[in-house]
Order: structure tokens, then C-alpha cells, then sequence
């Protein structure tokens, strides 16, 4: 298929028009469609949808466990949740688009290839709310640009973050005081959405406007632990048979 | 038990229902729309009417108890009111027990509609939204 040569967006759209069902992976996440709609999206920086459920408190962990083993085989976890009265329908809509746009973002971010794609593969949580293609792919140029209008630096979403030295934050909103709060030197945008259970892309941009605000900034970069897992590349050089041996070739050569 | 669509239409049955959404207010993106759009387009409406959300939800002057809305409670605003010559815009803070940040918009003519009945069947649609 000419469509996995392509970029993810570019795969994508082909898809799209092709009313194709399966599941397209690329660099950053995988994207499952059905009838050329985006069903579901997956990426390692997300949280999942059972992450955000349960680690909110909308559901126990009990129940989402049940229901992916019960009916993830038959693509139908979705639907159980709603029939078995754990979730609201209209709760696990709103969650579930949450998380793809969430996803999709970071799977389109620099628009990497798309590896390949495997027709007819179908996500365990069913068809909910599918979204058309275009839409997710404009959703995430827009998150793009709206991300860069609060703070042009992109370092922001990768990196270690730290809190700006003497600066002081005064009547944060709750939610970007939470974030705030978990800003230590270490923790990465991605790490601070996992532990809060926040959609990734919303932390972002609750760090960005923390970096506007001149509170954060990214952790200067921490020097190599000392230990023999990190050895000093100088320090170690001179004890290294190989460079003894050109030692001693080179005090030989000029010798002679 | 309503999802986001038959919320929405539930919504639309009130008299002078012109437009309804349901938008995120920190993204700015539309969960779903239906009706008309102010300017005829839903996106763009979605869009700006969350920048406005946001800014209400994110007022340490407008929360109870003068600023630390306590967790579960966010946000600290329940719903806003925008009138115009012809026109009502009701925004309607939806409250969930996972990380959404969304709410309901409903377009309401003035002349035919009615905001405290609006206001009443909103918070209803918004609670069922969430809890079935």
C-alpha cells in the first residue's frame, strides 16, 4: 500500500479517502480507523483512557480491568462500560475524544513516517465517537500554533523542568498551581500529565503559560552521575590499554 | 443515557435554541455542534468562546472563598451569561470526575428565548452529560 510510504498525515488522509479500517502506527502512536474515521489514537506521551478514568476517580480500577477482559477481544470495551452503568455515555464520550485529540497530537508533532499499517486491525475499546480525519489532522495544527502563541519555546514539552530561582507564583488558577507543584528539576511535561492523570497537551499548555509567566524553565541539563556506570571519558582515557599502548607508541616516536 | 449529541438536542428543544456546543476551554476545540453558528462557523465561535470560558474559570477574583477553589470543585465557576441586542449566549461549566475542561454553549434569540428557564435546563443536560 503506497500510504505507509508517506508521512502519518499523509497516510492518514489517503486512508481517509480510501474508507479504510485498520490500524496505522507511526513513530509517535498508532491511529485506528474504521470507514476512513479516526475510532481511537494511542501515544506513549498520553495518558490512556483508563488512566484518566481511573486514576480520577470516575471509575474503580475493578471495573475497567473487567471490562477490557471481558469484551476487549470483541472490540466492545466501550460499550460495556456504558451498559453495565459504570460509566455515562456522555462521560465516556467526552473522556474518550479527550484522550484521541490528546494522543493525536503528539503522534502528528513533527509529522514523522508512518511504519505501517494493518487492515481490518480494530482497538478493543469499539467504535465510540469517530472523528473525521481532517478534523483530528486540523485539531493538531491548531494546538500547534495555539502553543506557540502563549510561549515560543518548544524545549518546554521535552525537557526536564525547573522553577525559575526567586520567582514567585501569586493566585495561580488551581489547576496550574497543581501543575506547578509538581515542577522539581526532573519531572518532563509528559511526566507531570502521567502523575496528575491531565491530558499531556493541557499540561503544556498550563507550563507554557507558567514559562510566560516567567515561574518555569528547563532544568539546566544534570551532570553524569559518578559511578562505574558513568564513566569520566577523560578521567579513564589514560587507563585504557589502547591509549597506554599509543602512549607508549608516541613517547617511542619521539624518541627517535 | 445521553451522550453528547442527544445532550445537545436536548438542549436545541428549548425555545429560541438557535446553536449548541460543547467545547473544551483550554484547547478551544468543539466536542460536538449542532444548529447554527454565530458568524457560520462553529469552529472559529468554539474557539473564541473558550478563551472567554477560560478566563472565568481561571478568575481568582470570581471563585468562592476568594481564590483556592478546592479540588473537585474546578472550576470554581458554574455558568456565564452573555447578552446582545438579539441574542442570549449561555456558557455552562461541565464538571467531571476525570481531566476534561469542558462546557456547554447554548445560543439563545432573545426575543424567544427564555434565560431563567435556559439557565435551569442547562445545569440539568450538563449533570446527565456527566452522571447518565
Amino acid at each position: 500500500m503506497t500510504a505507509v510510504r508517506d508521512t502519518t498525515s499523509a497516510s492518514l488522509d489517503a486512508l481517509a479517502a480510501e474508507a479504510a479500517t485498520g490500524a496505522l502506527t507511526g513513530e509517535r502512536g498508532v491511529f485506528y480507523l474504521a470507514a476512513g474515521r479516526v475510532v481511537h489514537v494511542e501515544s506513549a506521551h498520553t495518558p490512556g483512557l483508563g488512566v484518566l478514568l481511573t486514576r480520577g476517580g470516575a471509575l474503580a480500577e475493578d471495573g475497567w480491568w473487567e471490562a477490557v477482559d471481558r469484551d476487549g477481544a470483541r472490540h466492545r470495551v466501550g460499550r460495556r462500560l456504558v451498559d453495565s452503568g459504570r460509566v455515562a455515555a456522555g462521560a465516556l464520550e467526552v473522556c474518550h475524544l479527550g484522550a484521541l485529540f490528546d494522543a493525536a497530537y503528539f503522534a502528528l508533532a513533527h509529522d514523522p513516517r508512518a511504519h505501517r499499517f494493518r487492515p481490518g486491525a480494530a482497538h478493543w475499546l469499539g467504535a465510540l465517537r469517530p472523528v473525521p480525519v481532517a478534523t483530528v489532522l486540523r485539531e493538531s495544527r491548531r494546538r500547534r500554533d495555539l502553543l506557540h502563541e502563549i510561549w515560543p519555546d518548544p524545549l518546554v514539552d521535552v525537557a526536564p523542568l525547573a522553577r525559575v530561582p526567586g520567582a514567585r507564583a501569586t493566585a495561580l488558577p488551581a489547576r496550574r498551581a497543581r501543575v506547578l507543584d509538581r515542577v522539581d528539576g526532573v519531572r518532563t511535561a509528559a511526566d507531570i500529565a502521567e502523575d496528575l492523570a491531565f491530558r499531556t497537551y493541557h499540561t503544556l499548555v498550563e507550563l507554557r503559560r507558567l514559562a510566560a509567566d516567567g515561574l518555569v524553565t528547563t532544568a539546566p541539563r544534570v551532570p553524569a552521575r559518578p559511578g562505574p556506570a558513568a564513566p569520566d571519558p577523560c578521567g579513564t582515557a589514560w587507563d585504557d590499554p589502547d591509549a597506554a599502548l599509543l602512549r607508549r607508541l608516541r613517547d617511542a616516536l619521539e624518541a627517535l | 443515557m445521553p451522550g453528547i449529541d442527544e445532550s445537545l438536542l436536548e438542549a436545541m428543544r428549548l425555545p429560541g435554541a438557535r446553536g449548541a456546543w460543547l467545547v473544551d476551554w483550554i484547547s478551544g476545540l468543539a466536542l460536538g455542534a449542532v444548529g447554527e453558528a454565530p458568524g457560520g462557523d462553529a469552529e472559529t465561535t468554539a474557539a473564541e468562546t473558550a478563551e472567554l470560558a477560560r478566563h472565568a474559570a481561571e478568575s481568582g477574583a470570581l471563585a468562592p472563598g476568594g481564590g483556592d477553589g478546592a479540588v473537585g470543585s474546578e472550576p470554581p465557576v458554574e455558568d456565564l451569561i452573555v447578552t446582545t441586542g438579539d441574542s442570549y449566549h449561555l456558557i455552562r461549566f461541565v464538571s467531571t470526575p476525570f481531566d476534561s475542561t469542558v462546557f456547554l454553549h447554548l445560543w439563545l434569540d432573545r426575543g424567544e428565548g427564555n434565560l431563567a428557564l435556559a439557565r435551569i435546563r442547562l445545569g440539568e443536560t450538563a449533570a446527565r452529560l456527566v452522571l447518565g
